[in-house]
């Protein structure tokens, strides 16, 4: 499965990782790994389990059992604070925009700018999220305005905005695109590929075959808590992804298919 | 042609909040007048200092209160808090304690209560409604342990200086050898009132703890997901206002030179009150120092211009309650507009 021209370590392991809510086993025994350079699709139906398990690597929530690697070091993942001095972000599917901020003090939250004297600078923080909010909507505008009285796509933009911004290593992105409209969702296509030329590792979990096929590099299935299969996204089609979400199998007929003809 | 007035006309239109904290500045504006009309002695210097110094109490408790309710929580125990820390240092000056130290024994007394109120709420997970009643219950039935329910007095002249001195005193005393009182002065409470309220305001808006309170009310998860540290924010929320209760419990037992560890119940209902008046929601995330300071106003006008027309207690609570429900349903309406 190791692609030959590989040369560098992995970015992030996670290893026999397991969540159980009471009764419920939403992630079962799920291992991966995500090289520099990057994107690894993690797909599967509602419920499949693929927020908890990229949860679980932001430290939103702690895995029942398994282990995470981040370069190679064991680590822990107590708090969402630990896994951003990892250079791990995430753009959790519920945005975690605080509705009564406006944008500035959402993109800073928890990592305010500060003057001299320790008191929020205000002007700054305004300035560079101007600036990171253009970058994906040149006609990004109420920045000043709480962000509950923001569109849907403008609350997803102020999210990708502070997960960029940072200067992450490794980044989740939780079905980043869903509120977007189509130049948006283009502009974040084009982003995915700039981070990844400049060797971030990206997790992206999205329900768009679209989007999985032209961005991600290899693909893990989630069926039921279970990894039913990771491939090169070029062993498999659409249907063959279809069907490993649906059933939690491949089809009988399957043969990886760049080795066929 | 036609669109222009409009847009420069909107860009005037105060926001949300800026809107309500107007409307509960013209009620107090509004207030004044009506009872300037009802009793001619309401709007004269003595009485308006007199006001000032009603209101330094209840304006006090409503800053810690108004930190806690934008985190989403409730403070039930600042009256019973500010009772306690008046009994600690009536205690401690009888055990021959200084007036200054003991005083500040009393504001740590409450900020301890505070922080206990904090740490039960993060850590054991117990809702802030029930763990400051707790608290309530706590402190006062300590502050009456303690005294034996029998009020401390004879605390000295020293003891009195807080809440009694003023700035700018002029007196003058005439030819029969009387003293004549030109100038009551400014009360101690009111300038300390003003210097904490700056404070506050000064950390909500400014500071990041101020920030970090704003977006755990506003969306605790969220505020955890980036970063905050949500349980250091909210105990310190809940120790700034029980340290903010020790500090109203100095200020009005000063002002009585005894202290009573009955004094202060039901204080932190005319805290919320006044927090609520201006603007404070008790969902969390939306609130501010100075919108609480016009509600502790419209509080404080309304019982002294009530007073003074002879207007009855109990009717004066049925008129405080009508204000109360009154405030929060044209707030609701705002905001479904
Ligand atoms: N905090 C929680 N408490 C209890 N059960 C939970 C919790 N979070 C998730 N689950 C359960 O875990 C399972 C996996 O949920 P998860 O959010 O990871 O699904 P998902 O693959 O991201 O689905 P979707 O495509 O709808 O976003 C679901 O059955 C869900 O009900
Ligand atoms: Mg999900």
């Amino acid at each position: 499965m190791l692609d030959t021209a590989r040369t560098s370590a992995p970015l992030v392991e996670m290893v026999g990782i397991h969540k159980r809510f009471g009764g419920i086993h939403a992630v079962e025994d799920v291992s991966i790994d995500l090289y520099p350079g990057e994107v690894v699709g993690v797909l599967g139906h509602n419920g499949a389990g693929k927020s908890c398990l990229m949860r679980i690597l932001s430290g939103a929530m702690t895995a029942t059992d398994g282990q995470i690697r981040v370069n190679g070091a064991e680590v822990t993942m107590a708090t969402p604070q630990e896994a951003k001095i990892h250079g791990i972000e995430t753009i959790y599917q519920t945005l975690a925009l605080a509705n009564h901020l406006d944008a500035a003090a959402n993109l800073f939250l928890g990592r305010e700018l500060k003057t001299r004297f320790g008191n929020l600078d205000d002007a700054r923080m305004y300035a560079e999220a101007k600036d990171a909010l253009r970058q994906l909507n040149p006609n990004f505008k109420n920045l000043k305005d709480p962000v509950a009285q923001l569109s849907g796509g403008q609350r997803q933009v102020i999210a990708i905005a502070r997960a960029i911004y940072f200067q992450a290593k490794i980044l989740i992105m939780d079905e980043p695109t869903a509120a977007l409209g189509p130049s948006e969702t283009a502009m974040v296509a084009d982003l995915i590929r700039r981070l990844q030329a400049d060797g971030i590792g990206i997790f992206l979990i999205s329900h768009d075959m679209q989007d999985v096929f032209d961005l991600c590099d290899r693909v893990m299935v989630m069926n039921k808590g279970r990894d039913v299969g990771t491939f090169k996204i070029q062993d498999v089609n659409k249907d063959d992804i279809l069907s490993l979400i649906i059933k939690g199998t491949l089809p009988d007929d399957w043969t990886p298919r760049s080795e066929r003809n | 042609m036609s669109e222009l007035p409009a847009k420069t006309r909107l860009r005037f239109l105060p926001s949300g909040s800026a809107l309500h904290k107007f409307s509960a500045m013209m009620t107090l504006l509004l207030l004044i007048v009506a009872f300037s009309f009802t009793s001619p002695a309401f709007l004269t210097v003595n009485n308006g200092m007199t006001v000032l110094l009603q209101t330094a109490v209840i304006g006090l408790l409503a800053i810690g209160l108004t930190m806690v309710i934008i985190t989403g929580g409730i403070d039930l125990s600042v009256g019973s808090v500010l009772a306690l820390s008046g009994v600690i240092a009536g205690l401690v000056i009888k055990a021959g304690v200084p007036v200054l130290p003991a005083m500040a024994l009393g504001v740590v007394t409450g900020a301890i209560c505070g922080m206990v109120n904090g740490l039960v709420i993060t850590k054991m997970r117990i809702t802030p409604f029930v763990a400051t009643l707790g608290m309530m219950m706590i402190a006062r039935g300590l502050a009456l342990q303690l005294t034996g329910a029998a009020p401390i007095s004879r605390l000295g002249e020293a003891f009195g200086n807080l809440g009694n001195g003023s700035f700018f005193r002029i007196v003058e005393i005439q030819a029969n050898g009387f003293p004549r009182v030109i100038f009551p002065g400014i009360p101690y409470p009111a300038v300390l009132l003003l210097v904490m309220a700056l404070l506050g305001a000064f950390i909500l808006t400014r500071r990041q703890i101020g920030r970090h309170i704003y977006s755990v009310g506003s969306n605790e998860e969220a505020a955890r997901l980036s970063g905050v540290n949500v349980h250091r924010t909210k105990i310190w929320a809940y120790t700034a206002s029980g340290a903010l209760a020790g500090l109203a419990g100095m200020v009005l037992m000063s002002r009585l030179m005894t202290v009573q560890p009955n004094e202060g119940v039901m204080y932190e209902l005319d805290a919320i009150a006044a927090a609520v008046i201006g603007g404070a929601s008790l969902m969390g995330g939306v609130g501010s120092i100075s919108g609480s300071m016009i509600g502790a106003f419209i509080i404080g006008v309304l019982r002294n211009g009530l007073n003074m027309a002879g207007t009855s207690a109990f009717i004066q609570q049925i008129i405080i309650g009508i204000v109360v429900i009154g405030a929060v349903y044209i707030d609701q309406i705002r905001n479904r507009n």
